[in-house]
């Protein structure tokens, strides 16, 4: 979290310097000790995690290069950049990684859209509202796993709540929103949304909690049409929430797993293969370590190209802001 | 915001959400109703909206699942890690924040990226160690590995929390003779409660979510709710009230908490906008 936080604080922080370095002799020893005290203070968090999950990583990334396979480990050997070359020439990994590409498309897209209507909905600040954001806040709160058989069960043909319904009416195959090839992964969108969309408009509106009225108010009374306002004042200046919500948000659904794994299991026909739960198919079902390494390697890759292309992004938006 | 508006607008706007947060209660709702649905109501064709209570998928549950030994695991689980989490995320978050270095911001943001790698990539290899270890199957496996993700997300907080603190009281507390500790602790600690109640409360509910780790890191003695209700899902005899009915003792709490400290549970999900 918090990025958009983390790039100011880069900028200041340092500018102010206590008193009580300037103490004389006394003072190289006092910087020592409490540069020691610091470090003690945060070793423990940085060895835990070098060791619990940066170490696996590295086994990880090792692990990639050969085939490696937990049914036969005699047959153990070193390939290189083969498993990596397999993400491209397999036809299933291929589409995975094009289904995690729309479904984390689709997914922010629509949260963002509909989060930014319900922020706008709960900007007025009444008791009425909070209620409102309280209770929205659920979905957010419900186990993802339960999420998942929530809506199988809903959206289920033969005796589901809503899957009945759209089924007689002709909406949906008889097999379901989640059973139809086509319709599996839109519906699983609808699914993460109904999930999401609630944390999306939480930030966003924390975005445009934080605006300053006075400035809006004047616009206003220079007769600024509401477009105007909201280009103009509200955009430039929401855009660190934005950034905020979508990038926490992409990063998620990109590594969506739960609500699938616990509805169509990457089916039907493979149209909701998404790459999170290739990789555990391939690691823990199929015990092909070496390739289900590759694949949870390139979400890593990808990842880290996300983030390093969003930290430009925020600091370029930002030095802007400070131009104008 | 508060501004002088029509009433129309104001009566359009509070429809409109009182419907969307309609919506976005059908399913829990229906979660919830079904526990109490007797079995030949929740597969009626077309379905029942009306039906006699029953605490029968209760008692279904207490049949088929050692309900406390479930949710004793998923409390092992998610308080253990959400207590380690804190006890060595708070400090180094801190000593980050107070570091006057430029590797400070740097061993920050490192913490974030940790927050996203994919799961996948840590629970393969991580899966063989514990193999090896003979750690496999026990709540010391999903623990050890949940909290990776835990510390480093409360370190980040933490880390924003503490930067945005006055160093003059500690400072102060310096000179006065307090110890390094002592204004770690008694200065700077108190100050940022209410962040560490929104991590520990963001820990727990990640914790107690989770299902990844879990299903593939547990047996079935050390199993937790999350993954009981998927590997119950389609056994025979298990109906979707009695799934309904566990879903409550898997669902309840988190929305509980979510619920009574919506303060802190807000706070920790917007630190970073303003």
């Amino acid at each position: 979290m918090a990025l958009a936080q983390a790039d100011r604080v880069l900028d200041g922080g340092r500018t102010s310097r206590p008193a009580v370095v300037a103490r004389g002799d006394g003072g190289l020893t006092y910087r020592r000790k409490r540069q020691v005290f610091l470090i003690l203070l945060g070793a423990p968090a940085l060895v835990y995690v070098l060791l619990v999950a940066i170490w696996p990583l590295a086994r990880g990334v090792n692990y990639s290069f050969y085939d490696y396979s937990l049914l036969r480990p005699a047959r153990t050997a070193f390939v290189g950049l083969d498993n990596y070359r397999e993400l491209w020439t397999n036809d299933a990994a291929r589409s995975s990684i094009l289904t995690t590409a729309t479904f984390t498309l689709a997914a922010v897209t629509v949260e963002f859209l509909a989060g930014l209507g319900l922020a706008r909905l709960h900007w007025r600040d009444s008791l009425f509202q909070r209620v409102c954001l309280a209770l929205l806040l659920i979905p957010v709160t419900v186990t993802p796993v339960v999420v998942g058989l929530v809506f199988r069960a809903l959206l289920a043909a033969d005796y589901g709540f809503v899957g009945y319904y759209l089924s007689e009416w002709g909406l949906s195959n008889p097999r379901g929103l989640l059973g139809d090839p086509h319709s599996a992964l839109p519906t699983l969108v609808v699914v993460d949304a109904w999930q999401w969309t609630p944390l999306m408009a939480l930030i966003l509106l924390a975005g445009l909690k934080s605006l300053p009225t006075d400035i809006l108010e004047a616009a206003e009374a220079d007769g600024a049409t509401p477009f105007q306002r909201f280009r103009i004042i509200v955009l430039p200046m929401l855009l660190p929430a934005v950034f905020l919500a979508l990038v926490l948000r992409t990063m998620d659904a990109f590594r969506v797993f739960d609500i699938i794994y616990s509805t169509t299991n990457g089916g039907p026909a493979d149209a909701t293969d998404v790459l999170m739960i290739y990789a555990v198919k391939q690691g823990l079902e199929f015990f092909n370590i070496g390739f289900a390494s590759a694949i949870a390697n390139l979400m890593m890759v990808c990842i880290a190209i996300f983030s390093v292309g969003f930290i430009v992004l925020v600091r370029r938006a930002d030095k802007r802001a400070n131009e104008r | 915001m508060s501004r002088r508006v029509s009433a129309g607008v104001l009566i359009a706007e509070r429809t409109a959400l009182v419907a969307i947060v309609g919506v976005f209660l059908v399913p829990v709702a229906w979660l919830i109703s079904t526990a109490y649905k007797p079995g030949r109501d929740i597969f009626s064709i077309p379905p029942t909206f009306f039906f006699t209570p029953t605490l029968a998928n209760f008692r279904g549950v207490f049949r088929y699942f050692d309900l406390f030994h479930l949710v004793e695991s998923s409390l092992v689980i998610s308080l253990s890690s959400a207590a380690l989490s804190l006890l060595i995320g708070v400090p180094a978050g801190y000593a980050l924040a107070r570091a006057r270095t430029r590797w400070a911001i740097g061993v920050a943001y490192f913490f974030l990226a940790v927050r996203t790698v994919p799961p996948v990539a840590t629970l393969l290899p991580f899966y063989l160690m514990m193999r090896d270890i003979g750690l496999l199957g026990t709540w010391w496996a999903v623990i050890l590995l949940g909290t990776t993700l835990n510390t480093a997300f409360v370190v980040w907080m933490m880390f924003s929390y503490f930067r945005s603190l006055p160093k003059e009281m500690e400072e102060a507390s310096l000179t006065d003779g307090c110890t390094l500790f002592g204004s770690f602790r008694r200065v700077a600690l108190p100050l940022v409660k209410p962040g560490m109640v929104a991590s520990a409360l963001l820990c727990i509910m990640f914790a107690w979510n989770d299902f990844l780790y879990s299903a593939f890191l547990t047996r079935a003695e050390s199993t937790p709710i999350s993954v009981a209700l998927l590997t119950a899902y389609g056994t025979k005899d298990i109906t979707w009230g009695t799934l309904g009915a566990l879903s409550h003792f898997s669902t309840i709490p988190i929305v509980l908490i979510a619920l009574v400290l919506n303060r802190y549970f807000v706070q920790g999900l917007t630190r970073g906008v303003n």
